[in-house]
Parts: structure tokens; C-alpha cells; sequence
């Protein structure tokens, strides 16, 4: 077997570590025999970390094990083909990549990022006073860190100069983190579902196990079926009672509002009647419009509501009360008030 | 508007694009782009048009003479499909300052509304509901005005230094047009903003407005044991130098009773801060020593950077700028409310750029109106009105301004 060289088994899915793998040509028949049982004890640890801790550990004893058994890894992913746990494996890999990027000196982490991702960046000479080690590209920035919730990520909240976003080392980090969850995630949607030997399906057996135990403990709690109205975020509530005297609403103004009522469990045509009753909306359009949101008509995705953030940036987010801090999207809001004024689903 | 008037704006349209469409600049990567046009007949829209050369969307300008035409910021590989089988390829930057979005003095003067149910109409902001008829549907028009488009512009000026200081943005990278009616649009084309999606456009329409910005990430902040207040120069870059600059134009221009309407601020804070605000003033040109008044608390600086920075984004739309299939007006074409012609403005002409001169379109001939009523305007170097009920003979681009607007009708 080939030698698993320098940086690849800590970083599984760069070029070299792909070549190295490649290098190694191992077919799935020749996986489910002896000689390869280490790499699948680790692919399957792999993934268990991946859902019991949210993270994966870097097992820098055998370099050889640790890089083959990332794809492995992979191709048991996608052979289950579940949402959660693709989503949930990328990350936990991705966030086993940053902590390992935090402990690269700045050169070797500049030398990954270049040969890896197509960013733009550069290091920052270092001067007084001022801590930032990096700068990055606005674009790259916001492709990555647009996601981020904390006011600090925030494009508004950084030195933004020329282009570039000045950063220091653990922000670069943890916005490759970013870059390689979506790769991973990407790679595993690729990956087809292969026909496994009986040796892996035992595996893909236990892991599918933990897997149901874990998306159980993360299920949401259900909505009450009826709407209430006293639950409704500020945002929201402006938003409805604008529409009961029939006020204008902007066009985003009433997407949020659709939307969110559509996601609280209000049916296409109750919706429908609502919007009709009170004003002069022209049915056949304001039905178009409610069953496009629904996801009824066109691409046949259905749209979300808003989050706060993009609630405030078209000015709706109106007068937050106590409970709109630390919450981030009004459907969380809804469902937390609920739980404050004491409704039951049966109510 | 009668179908006589609508007749003889639609000819005078024609005449238009006859002499000029040859002159009209074509977007780049045309049989990408999404065509749209609000066709006068029906007064409607028309969308999903695609065309494979300026040769034929210069032809449909001619034959079809439309009132307003508009092409997409997104480019597709298929223009003319319904939204969802376009196949998105990517989109244009875009951004767009409407002075109706502006709080300018003079909104009273020029901003009407026409209740659509009863036709009753006023001055200023609608109503909620028509005093008259109780009806909640208004039309809203408004007058060109100096003012406003002056407003608009200082807006513009100010988003330009966000493009190019900030996001490094090239002048090729840019175009700024002035819409023919009540704004600016400021398109800006590359490789690199291209993909952004609506997500991340946010973030930049966040950064241009000053949403979600936190004093404390930008150097304002109490050092060490004794507190003393430290933060960002005048000459900063990024938003550091424009809170430093928000607050040095604030104290320059305020009256203590201004500073006191900052909620949060004691009366004997915003003394403190007048008795000093000479000296403050004055050393900032050099380094901006927050600390230097030690009565003026952390929180009154934080309060007043908050204030401050209001003034140094600028007011673009948020919708127009993360929506990925927004069409904006093409440069060169008719506004269909007034009679004049979207121009594009190179960065360096764009503080002496006049509107009411270099965005007429028809300037030769006059024409015989009646005018029904008008505020005072001016157009090219005149001024004319307020008219009420009267026949005038006008120049054509001030009678077709006129005519446009509903407020007036040849004679025959």
C-alpha cells in the first residue's frame, strides 16, 4: 500500500489527498474483505462522530486509514441516501477541518486555502494596533459567511476596503468550514448508490440505527392546527392587521405575510378567502400568487418566510418586543409564544 | 389620458426611436437577457422577450413603439421561457435610488394622490382611507423635482464611494443612469458579483444602509481601568471613517435641542458636548480624541454614532438590489411619465450632470397644449408654469412633459 503523504490525512478531500486515492485504486468487493477492515472501522466511526458528537476527530496514528477511510465514508453515506445525516456529515467533517486550520501557522493555511479553494486572498502585513492577519475578497466573504447569524459576521460589522474584508486567522478558518461543507455535501449527492457487499450493508445497518435514535431527540415540535393570532411576531402582526383594514402592503410586505400564515398551517383557500373579503385583490390572481408561495404552481418549490434578518433589511421588522431578542426567524418566535401564553396542540 | 393623447405621445415616441435607436447602447450578453416593455395599447406589460441582436430589439423598438422598455439585470439561457425554465445563469449588481423613497421637504408640494374608487385627489402623502369615499386604493403621482433628483443624487454620490472605496469596484465595472423620472439606477457588471445570490446580495444592501451595524465592531469602544473612550478617525476606512464622520457632521450642524431628540441623551450630556464643540472639532482634523472630554460618557458617544452614521449610507432599495430577475429601465429609451430619456452618466460627470437638460428627448418644434393643471418646472434653460386652465404654446420636450403627465392635451 501507498504511503499517505503530508498534509492529506488531515485534510481528506484535497487534490493531493484525491490523488493519493486514486493512487490506491481499491474496488467497493475489495472494501468488504480482511484486509481492508481497519479503513471500514474508521469510516463507520466516521460517521458515528459525526452524529453522536457533531464533530470528527483527527486520528493522526495510522495517516493511511484516515485518509481512505473518508471516502468510504462517503460512499456509506450516500448509499443510505439520508438527508439529515448528509447534512449532519459534511458538517461534522467540515468542523474537524477548521480546528485543524486554527493550528496551521499562517503560511501552511494560506498554502491549503490557495491550492484548495478558488478564493482570493492574501495575507495582511502586520502592523500596529491592528489584529487582522488576512483579507479575503468581499465576494468570497459574503458567499460564505451571508449564513452566519452573529452581528460580527455581518458585512456591515467588518473592515471592507478596496474589495477585500480584513480578517483574522480563526474567521478564515471557520469560513472554510463553510466552503468545505458544501463541497462535502456536494460530493456525497454525487456519489451514486452503488451495490454494496453484505460485509457494509451490516455496517450501514448500525449506523442507520443511530441515525433514527439521533433524528428522533431533533424533532420539532408540532404546531397547534388552528392559527393564534396572539402568537404572532410584531413583524407579522403589523403585517395582518395592514391587511384587515386594507392598507397597502409592499410586494415583499405580503410575501412574508403569505408565506408565514401558509407555514403556521392556514390552508390555500382559507388564505384565499381572507385576502378577497377584505379587499379588492382579484381572485384568480391572489390565488396564482398564494398557490406559487404554497409551491402549488410553478417550480413547485414552496417558499419560506423570511428570516429577521432579511425582515429588517426591507425595513418590516417593526417595534421587537422582549422575546424577538435572541431569535432569529418569526416561525421560532411563534412557536416559542405558543409555549409562553400556554397553548396545547389541542387547544 | 384620452386615446387621442396616448395616439400623439405613441407618434412622437416613434419619431423618437426613428432618429435614434441606432444611437441606443445594447446590453452586453443580449440574447441572455430578458426583455420587458409596457406596450401602450394595453398599457401593460409585456415580458419574456428575447432577441438575438441589438438589430432586433432595435427593429421592435420601432415597430412597436413602446411607452417604457426595460431589460433584465439576470442573464438566462433561455430569455424567453417562463420564470421557472429560464435556467438562471446569473445576475447583474444593481441598485436603484428613488427619490419618492426620500424624506425631502418638498414632498408636500409635488407628491399627489387620486383615490381609485371616487378619483378625489390631494397633496403629500395619501391618506389611509379617502376622506371622501373611505376607499383604501390610491394612485400616487409626483412632479419632477430639483430638489428631490438633487437628493437623489448626493445619494448616488454616496453609494459610488461604497462601489469603489469599500468593495473595490472598477469605474469599467460601473454604469449610473439617471432613470427619466425620479431617481438613479447604478448597475454594476463583473465576473465576480455575477453568482451572488439573494443572500449574499443582502449582506451588501445591509452594508450600504448601515442595517445591523454595531458601533463597537468599528474601534468605538472604553480602553483599560479608567474608561478612558476611544474610537475611529475621520480618515478611517470603511464604515470606521463614516461613523468618525457622522458624528463630526453632526456636532458641526446640530443645535443642542437636536442632540437632546437622540434618545437617551440627558440634557446636561448635550451641554457638555456644545461647550466643547469647537475644540472637538477642531482636533478631529487630526485625530479624532474621543476620549479628550471625559463629561461625555460612552454611552452619549455610542448614541451619537448611532445618530451620526444615519446620514452617511445611502438610501437604496432593498428589493430592487437582492432581486436576481429584476428588470431595469435600458438606458436611452422613453420614460413613459415623462417624455424624457433614460441616460447612462460617466462617474466623472455625474456632480454636474443636469437631468432637466441632458435627459430631453424631444427638443425640437413646440407644441399648442391645453394644460389643465401644473406645478412650476423647469426644462432645459426655462422655466415654465404654474399653469391652470389654460392653452399655451410649449416647447415640445416641456409639452410632452405635460402631456405624459396626464396635465395637459394637444389642440388640434
Amino acid at each position: 500500500m501507498l504511503v499517505a503523504r503530508g498534509d492529506s490525512p488531515k485534510y481528506p478531500f484535497t487534490k493531493d489527498a484525491k490523488e493519493y486515492i486514486d493512487q490506491c485504486n481499491v474496488s467497493v468487493e475489495e472494501l468488504a474483505t480482511i484486509e481492508y477492515a481497519q479503513i471500514i472501522d474508521r469510516a463507520e466511526q466516521r460517521i458515528e462522530e459525526a452524529l453522536i458528537n457533531g464533530s470528527v476527530r483527527y486520528e493522526s496514528s495510522l495517516p493511511d486509514v484516515e485518509v481512505l477511510s473518508f471516502p468510504v465514508a462517503i460512499i456509506l453515506v450516500a448509499s443510505i441516501g439520508d438527508d439529515f445525516l448528509k447534512r449532519r456529515y459534511a458538517l461534522a467533517e467540515a468542523i474537524r477541518a477548521e480546528n485543524l486550520l486554527k493550528d496551521e501557522n499562517n503560511d501552511k493555511l494560506m498554502r491549503i486555502i490557495e491550492s484548495y479553494f478558488s478564493w482570493r486572498i492574501k495575507k495582511v502585513s502586520i502592523a500596529q494596533n491592528q489584529p487582522y492577519e488576512y483579507c479575503l475578497s468581499f465576494i468570497d466573504y459574503i458567499k460564505n459567511a451571508s449564513v452566519f447569524h452573529e452581528d460580527e459576521w455581518k458585512l456591515v460589522n467588518k473592515m471592507v476596503i478596496g474589495g477585500y474584508v480584513f480578517l483574522r486567522k480563526n474567521d478564515v478558518a471557520r469560513l472554510a468550514r463553510e466552503e468545505i461543507q458544501k463541497y462535502i455535501q456536494e460530493t456525497v449527492e454525487k456519489t451514486p448508490k452503488l451495490d454494496l457487499p453484505k460485509l457494509l450493508n451490516q455496517r450501514i445497518e448500525r449506523i442507520n440505527q443511530i441515525l433514527t435514535k439521533r433524528k428522533e431527540s431533533f424533532k420539532m415540535d408540532e404546531l397547534p392546527k388552528t392559527a393564534i393570532i396572539a402568537a404572532y411576531p410584531p413583524c407579522i402582526k403589523k403585517l395582518y392587521d395592514s391587511l384587515l383594514i386594507g392598507q397597502h402592503i409592499s410586494h415583499i410586505g405580503r410575501f412574508s405575510l403569505t408565506s408565514f400564515l401558509l407555514a403556521i398551517g392556514i390552508n390555500t383557500e382559507d388564505l384565499l378567502k381572507m385576502y378577497t373579503s377584505i379587499s379588492d385583490f382579484s381572485e384568480s390572481l391572489t390565488r396564482y400568487q398564494i398557490e406559487h408561495i404554497a409551491g402549488k404552481k410553478g417550480a413547485g418549490t414552496s417558499y419560506k418566510p423570511p428570516n429577521c434578518s432579511t425582515l429588517r433589511t426591507h425595513g418590516l421588522c417593526l417595534k421587537p418586543d422582549e422575546l424577538c431578542k435572541g431569535i432569529r426567524h418569526p416561525l421560532t418566535y411563534y412557536r416559542r409564544k405558543i409555549g409562553k401564553i400556554g397553548m396545547t396542540k389541542d387547544e | 389620458m384620452s386615446t387621442d393623447v396616448m395616439a400623439f405621445i405613441r407618434r412622437k415616441f416613434l419619431e423618437y426611436y426613428s432618429e435614434n435607436s441606432e444611437k441606443i447602447p445594447m446590453p452586453t450578453s443580449l440574447p441572455n437577457r430578458e426583455f420587458g416593455f409596457v406596450i401602450f395599447r394595453e398599457r401593460m406589460m409585456v415580458r419574456h422577450k428575447g432577441f438575438i441582436n441589438g438589430a432586433e430589439v432595435k427593429a421592435f423598438l420601432k415597430s412597436m413603439t413602446p411607452m417604457d422598455a426595460y431589460y433584465s439585470s439576470a442573464y438566462y439561457e433561455r430569455p424567453e421561457e417562463h420564470m421557472e425554465n429560464k435556467g438562471w445563469l446569473g445576475a447583474d449588481l444593481i441598485f436603484d435610488i428613488d427619490s419618492d423613497h426620500l424624506q425631502t421637504p418638498c414632498k408636500s408640494e409635488h407628491d399627489y394622490w387620486i383615490c381609485e374608487s371616487c378619483q378625489n385627489s390631494g397633496r403629500g402623502q395619501q391618506p389611509e382611507l379617502c376622506r371622501k369615499c373611505g376607499g383604501s386604493k390610491f394612485k400616487n403621482e409626483a412632479w419632477l423635482c430639483e430638489t428631490c433628483l438633487e437628493a437623489a443624487k448626493a445619494e448616488t454620490q454616496k453609494l459610488l464611494s461604497f462601489l469603489q472605496e469599500d468593495f473595490g469596484f472598477l469605474p469599467q465595472d460601473i454604469e449610473i443612469c439617471f432613470s427619466g423620472h425620479r431617481g438613479y439606477h447604478v448597475h454594476v457588471e463583473n465576473e465576480d458579483v455575477r453568482q451572488l445570490d439573494q443572500v449574499a446580495r443582502k449582506e451588501i444592501v445591509d452594508y450600504v444602509l448601515g442595517t445591523g451595524l454595531k458601533v463597537e465592531f468599528h474601534g468605538l469602544m472604553e480602553v483599560g481601568k479608567s474608561k478612558i473612550v476611544e474610537g475611529p478617525n475621520l480618515f478611517d476606512p470603511s464604515w470606521n471613517g463614516r461613523i468618525a464622520k457622522g458624528v463630526y457632521d453632526f456636532l458641526k450642524t446640530s443645535t443642542p435641542q437636536q442632540i437632546e431628540e437622540i434618545e437617551g441623551i440627558k440634557s446636561n450630556k448635550s451641554k457638555k458636548a456644545m461647550e466643547h464643540r469647537d475644540l472637538i472639532l477642531k482636533s478631529w482634523n487630526k485625530k479624532a480624541r474621543w476620549g479628550a472630554l471625559k463629561d461625555v460618557s460612552f454611552r452619549t458617544w455610542v448614541k451619537l454614532a448611532e445618530y451620526g452614521l444615519k446620514k452617511q449610507t445611502s438610501f437604496i432599495d432593498t428589493v430592487v438590489t437582492t432581486d436576481i430577475h429584476r428588470l431595469i429601465r435600458a438606458p436611452f429609451t422613453l420614460h413613459g411619465k415623462t417624455g424624457l430619456k433614460a441616460v447612462s452618466i460617466s462617474l466623472e460627470h455625474l456632480k454636474q450632470f443636469d437631468p432637466f437638460v441632458e435627459a430631453i428627448a424631444f427638443s425640437k418644434g413646440t407644441l399648442k397644449v391645453n394644460v389643465n393643471e401644473s406645478h412650476k418646472f423647469r426644462l432645459g434653460n426655462e422655466v415654465f408654469g404654474p399653469y391652470r386652465q389654460e392653452t399655451i404654446e410649449l416647447p415640445m420636450a416641456a409639452a410632452m412633459y405635460l402631456l405624459c403627465k396626464k396635465a395637459a392635451s394637444p389642440v388640434e
